[in-house]
């Protein structure tokens, strides 16, 4: 009915997206479970119409809300309430796609399902960290096996690899950002962001909900203001003046791009802390 | 030849008398007096060419003479007078000879003249002997061809084929041993039969004639005993109608009810035999009558093509009258508006029962001119409905307000008739909606019961009622018409008691909530839609379309401790199929609405997104009554859940009474609004 689906459309929440590894599909995760494919050549070039604009096709992957997406050079994988699917990329388009697998991380609890917030892909060890709302760090092999990572407290929201040592970060609800060795499982550090003055914002709560790392440094925001940190020395050096708690934010080159969510601008930062100017929607 | 002719020189004969007596004369005389000369007998004689030579000679001699005695007198000589003399002797005879040859000449040339004559004379005869015989041969010939050609009448009688003939003909007619011989017989035989054949015909004819008059004459009597038999029967059926009325068949209502069905106009006809054929084959509780004035619609029943010609006809007499009384320009628009606007005197009357004995009572009328047919709608219910008081509130039972939007769009307020916008030009009406409190809504449902379709965009010369269109549409919009009183109706009642600030919950609706509530509804009105746009928190439901002029709009509010949250409520005409929708913002340490805070977003979603399980029982007319519920619901969750602010001194202002799972989820931090039944904690989606 048209009434119905205005109103799914006006409560929709795109939690996720990616890109196909080709580069011309985008797929994109809500809050209804669905997953929809938009052809970005079609919709980029310049004979695109209103059409072009629409998914290719839509299909309902996940009981729960998709909040995480993250593509391999052929699949894609998805996550939902507690479960983890890969939808192959070549059969995607086609209507009726099914998934090629779907994997439970162990959880402790069975009285409500944990959510998976946050994917992320380790290409030299081809496996799949996931992190979501049992407080705990899974590793998939993208073939079989897992072992958990234990020690938030709180459930995770993000997670970022450091690529020079094999390092995983890991922000939640907590307000904690914890480093953990992939070799051994151990959590190597833990910062509470909260507690540092500079950009502890108790209003907000102390949640993290961004994290991104260079390796040396890290940025990560969500309750406590956006900081960027000195990772050996575990100390924050610049705290970016923005209100609004970050949902989402990347390095880029030398600057820092960060998304609050709830506007409609992508703020880009120098490393010294300076806007130097913000994209707009 | 000289001498000859001195010798039978004699007196002259003259010519002049003709020739022929003379001549005939000179030959009867010629034996008897040989002295008479006769010079045609001469001519007969004498041979032309030496009369010529002669004359020829004399002349000659006479020129020699004349040349000597010319010769002599010049000479002058004594004696040549004698010479002269003679020599004129000579000369004189030479004349004489001269003018015998003369008339020699002339006799010959009249007798030949008289043979010529009278042979042509012969030859005339003999031509026109030729000619009358000629003539005569053609008259022949003419009537030859006029005899052969003749035809007598007995060729054009047909005759029957010979096999025939001398099959059925009695032999004294048809004579076989004569006939067979003798074709000019046989024809005669063949007409003599022919002719006794039309005699008998002929006779059969007549008997003919005289039984059919006797036949006729047996009809009109037959015919007269049963036009004396109509007024009994009609006094029979007078007579049946209170036995009629007793055993509960009322055959001779609805047999006057068919009467004054046919001078309905064409719509309402076709709309009137459907809905009497539903009332009859499904429906037990809709009834079907017709009122108005019969008399005026026998005197107004034309086709309805010619209602332009009506119009027309009323213009002139509308000019006569102006020049009588000259009213105002204006008087005289008013006067064409309300001639093009013009109902039909009958209108068709639904009433639908209901279940609960409440009743929708539905009048339909047929504009003439302007084609279309319009609806007015009562509603009458068995108990008194208490209506709510407060200011601003708009009679969802109102005649105006009950039938908008039965279909999606359906606002009856324009013309469904695309022709019908040239006619308004004409007389300055610039749209129907101005009229219909008085005319009534001329609803797309009520132009498809009457069967009739407008095309989009192609305004047709006449649309005409078409009866399968009517049949298609009846069951449906009589299940919707139904829908649509109860759900009014219960609306109604709901009202009543949300404006003492209780939401009434029936006990099958029970377990949708959580046994304890704080949050309480503490106001509940209706308002405008400019009012609604100008909310700050609802442009996202204005501009997806959400939200329209048709529509009902309200405002709740809802309190718990300091908090308050107003909702702005969208009420679709088509309720309850259609949800209410809402729009929040909670005023609780600042103002937060969907765009600055997801939870917000959240608890609208929960309300507006989720309504399928608020339905309560069906027909689900508990949706809004439901859904305010659940609104306190997620209030308190959303209250009990916030996190406390350890900047802030004191304790939390609503302690968390709710049983939760988990208290936040999700990258977007979500409160868990789900209930669950029997457990009764909460949990997210």
């Amino acid at each position: 009915m048209e009434v119905q689906r205005a109103l799914e459309r006006l409560h929709m929440t795109i939690f996720s997206q990616s890109v196909s590894p080709c580069g011309k599909f985008l797929a994109a995760g809500n809050n209804y479970g669905q997953i929809a494919i938009f052809s970005l050549s079609a919709a980029l070039s310049s004979e695109a119409k209103e059409e072009s604009k629409k998914p290719l096709v839509t299909f309902v992957a996940h009981d729960g809300p998709v909040y995480s997406l993250v593509s391999t050079d052929r699949h894609l994988l998805s996550a939902g309430d507690g479960e983890v699917k890969a939808w192959l990329w070549g059969e995607i388009i086609k209507k009726g796609c099914k998934e090629v697998w779907s994997r439970h991380p162990p959880y402790r609890s069975s009285l409500e399902v944990p959510e998976i917030n946050a994917l992320l892909l380790n290409p030299k060890e081809n496996s799949l960290l996931l992190a979501g709302g049992d407080c705990q760090l899974h590793t998939m092999d993208l073939e079989t096996g897992s072992f958990t990572l234990r020690g938030h407290t709180d459930y995770i929201h993000c997670l970022a690899l450091r690529e020079r040592s094999p390092e995983v970060l890991s922000g939640g609800e907590d307000g904690t950002v914890r480093l953990w060795d992939l070799r051994t499982g151990e959590e190597v550090q833990t910062i509470e962001v909260y507690r540092h003055e500079e950009c502890a914002r108790p209003q907000n709560g102390k949640w993290i909900g961004c994290l991104a790392t260079d390796s040396d440094w890290m940025v990560c925001g969500g309750g406590p203001a956006l900081t960027l940190w000195h990772l050996r020395s575990a100390t924050p050096t610049t705290v970016f003046p923005l209100r609004a708690p970050q949902k989402h934010v990347t390095f880029y080159q030398d600057l820092v791009l960060t998304a609050a969510g709830n506007s409609c601008r992508v703020d880009v930062f120098t490393n010294l802390g300076y806007r130097a100017f913000s994209l707009s929607f | 030849m000289s001498t000859e002719s001195n010798k039978k020189r004699k007196p002259k004969v003259i010519r002049s008398d003709g020739a022929p007596p003379e001549g005939k004369r000179n030959r009867s005389e010629i034996d008897l007096e040989m002295k008479y000369y006769s010079e045609e007998a001469e001519v007969d004689i004498r041979d032309p060419n030496k009369d010529y030579d002669l004359y020829r000679f004399t002349c000659h001699e006479l020129q020699r003479l004349m040349a000597e005695i010319q010769e002599l007198k010049s000479r002058g000589s004594r004696d040549s007078a004698s010479e002269i003399e003679e020599r004129r002797i000579q000369s004189c005879v030479h004349f004489m000879t001269l003018k015998k040859l003369n008339r020699l000449a002339h006799i010959r040339l009249k007798k030949g003249r008289d043979q010529t004559h009278e042979a042509k004379q012969k030859v005339d005869a003999y031509h026109l002997q030729l000619q009358n015989l000629l003539y005569e041969v053609m008259h022949l010939q003419k009537e030859i061809t006029k005899c052969l050609e003749f035809k007598s009448k007995h060729e054009e009688i047909e005759l029957v084929s010979m096999e025939e003939f001398y099959r059925e003909a009695p032999p004294e007619i048809s004579k076989c041993e004569i006939t067979m011989g003798d074709p000019h017989q046989q024809t005669l035989a063949r007409l003599d039969w022919e002719l006794e054949q039309r005699k008998r015909l002929a006779e059969k004819y007549k008997e003919c004639l005289a039984s059919k008059e006797k036949i006729l004459k047996e009809i009109e009597v037959k015919k007269e005993y049963l036009s004396s038999l109509q007024p009994r029967l009609s006094s029979i059926m007078q007579a049946s109608l209170p036995v009629q009325e007793y055993l509960f068949m009322p055959f001779d209502q609805a047999h006057k009810q068919y009467e004054t069905a046919r001078h309905l106009p064409p719509p309402l006809y076709v709309l009137f035999v459907q809905a009497s054929a539903y009332g009859q084959a499904c429906d037990k509780k809709l009834s079907v009558a017709i009122e108005g004035n019969v008399e005026e619609a026998k005197a107004l029943y034309k086709p309805p093509e010619d209602s332009q010609d009506d119009e027309s006809d009323s213009d002139a007499e509308e000019e006569q009258t102006t020049k009588r009384r000259r009213p105002t320009l204006g008087v005289q628009l008013d006067d064409k508006r309300k001639e093009m606007l013009k109902r039909h005197p009958l209108s068709v009357m639904l009433d639908l029962r209901c279940k609960d004995d409440s009743m929708l009572h539905l009048t339909f009328y047929y504009l003439m001119n302007l084609n279309i047919m319009t609806v007015k709608a009562r509603v009458s219910t068995a108990t008194e409905i208490v209506t709510p008081v407060s200011a601003g509130y708009v009679d969802l039972l109102s005649p105006d307000m009950i039938l908008s939007c039965l279909y999606p769009g359906d606002h009856g307020k324009k013309t469904p008739n695309p022709a019908n916008q040239y006619q308004f030009d004409k007389v300055g009406i610039l749209t129907l909606s101005d009229y219909v409190l008085e005319l009534g809504h001329p609803y797309l449902w009520v132009q498809k019961l009457g069967g009739l379709h407008f095309p989009k965009e192609q305004p047709q010369h006449t649309v005409t009622a078409d009866n399968s269109l009517s049949a298609s549409h009846m069951e449906t919009t009589m299940k919707l018409l139904r829908t649509r009183l109860q759900a009014r109706l219960a609306l109604t009642k709901q009202f009543a008691s949300l404006e003492h600030g209780i939401v009434p919950v029936s006990s099958e609706c029970q377990r949708l909530f959580p046994a304890k509530i704080v949050s309480r509804l503490v106001k509940w009105v209706a308002i405008a839609y400019e009012d609604y746009m100008e909310l700050p928190y609802t442009r996202d439901i204005v501009e997806a379309g959400l939200a329209e002029d048709t529509h009902l709009y309200y405002l709740a509010l809802i309190e718990r401790g300091t908090a308050k949250l107003q909702a702005a409520v969208v009420l679709n005409p088509g309720y309850s199929s259609i949800p209410p929708i809402f729009r929040l913002c909670l005023n609780w340490k600042g103002e937060k609405t969907s765009s600055n805070d997801d939870n917000i977003r959240a608890m609208e979603s929960e309300v507006s997104v989720c309504y399928r399980e608020l339905y309560g029982p069906r027909p689900g007319y508990q949706l809004l009554t439901n859904q305010l519920q659940r609104l306190c619901v997620v209030l308190d969750v959303y209250l009990e859940t916030e996190s406390h602010d350890t900047s802030v001194e004191g304790p939390k202002e609503f302690p968390q009474e709710k049983m939760c799972l988990r208290l936040v989820r999700g990258p977007s931090r979500m409160k868990p609004f789900k209930y669950n039944h029997p457990q009764g904690f909460f949990s997210h989606r």
